[in-house]
């Protein structure tokens, strides 16, 4: 990695850091309890983020599977696995978090509602999406069947967010973007942590996609080297 | 209605998920590295030999 790469890896890792650390003080020391579900409502702080992000990553996903499909340029294929990991730690990170929070204030750990379902399924969708491409070998037709499954995942996503205005659900509709506004219903100090946090969450997605993206392109390098200097002779 | 424990749980899951996906990243790009240094090496002699 050229100097030049190494420092701006370093300053968006810092600003990573401090972008958590204020987020921290904010979800924690800044922000008023909740007065219906106490403080457990402050989860929602990471599991907003955590969804943001895994939505985030699989929309890169589905941009970069269509621009490999249509290039044939192996970087491409580098970025759509990397956000494809991210995403998939994320959506774990929410599926978890989300029957955390769940129990305490419905009663019950998971309920088969549309959203908590199809989030599921999306979170299915690219597991699968991973093992096609950890279990299949290389230089086969891995990548370009992996690039039209991370799209056609994708498409889950309308469907998830629709799905608690389209059914009766027992997840709450949307309360940062609505139709009444951004955070309309929402205590200021609450939709200032909010963004905060998802801005945390953000900048924390180009760190760990920096670092996935370099393991694949050594690893491409190691592949590459073995076959041009060990398995010739 | 407080239910910290709940809260402390899904703060376990978080932080524990980020840096256990952080460390593995570190650890295989670590192992890539010594491959790359053996590799090169190998390269290295057997040029030297010829």
């Amino acid at each position: 990695m050229s100097d030049e790469k190494q420092e701006n890896s370093s300053i968006l890792t810092w600003l990573t850091v401090i972008a958590f650390l204020l987020a921290m003080v904010a979800i924690f020391v800044y922000v008023p309890t909740e007065q219906t579900e106490g403080a457990v409502q402050r989860i929602m702080y990471f599991h907003i983020p955590a969804a943001w992000l895994a939505f985030f990553a699989f929309f890169v996903v589905f941009l970069c599977s269509i621009l490999f499909l249509w290039k044939k340029e192996r970087e491409w294929d580098i970025y759509a696995l990397a956000s494809a990991e991210i995403g998939v730690i994320f959506c774990s990170l929410v599926l978890i978090t989300g029957p955390i929070w769940a129990r305490p204030i419905w009663g019950a750990w998971w309920v088969w509602d549309a959203r908590l379902t199809s989030t599921l399924i999306l979170w299915l969708i690219y597991v699968s999406y991973l093992m096609l491409r950890y279990q299949t070998d290389m230089g086969s037709m891995r990548a370009r069947f992996a690039a039209v499954l991370g799209i056609v995942g994708f498409l889950d996503i309308p469907f998830i967010h629709f799905s608690v205005l389209w059914w009766r659900t027992f997840h709450p509709p949307p309360k940062m973007i609505s139709s009444e506004g951004l955070g309309a219903g929402m205590d200021p100090s609450m939709v200032s942590t909010l963004l905060l946090s998802l801005g945390a969450f953000t900048l924390l997605y180009f760190v760990l996609m920096g670092q996935r993206i370099k393991v694949e392109m050594m690893r491409d390098e190691v592949e590459r080297l073995k076959k041009d200097h060990l398995y010739s002779n | 209605m407080d239910n910290l424990e709940y809260l402390f749980a899904a703060n376990i899951f978080v932080w524990g998920g980020i840096f256990y996906y952080l460390f593995r990243i570190k650890r295989y790009q670590q192992s890539l590295q010594n491959d790359l240094d053996l590799i090169k090496e190998a390269v290295k002699k057997g040029s030297q030999d010829e």
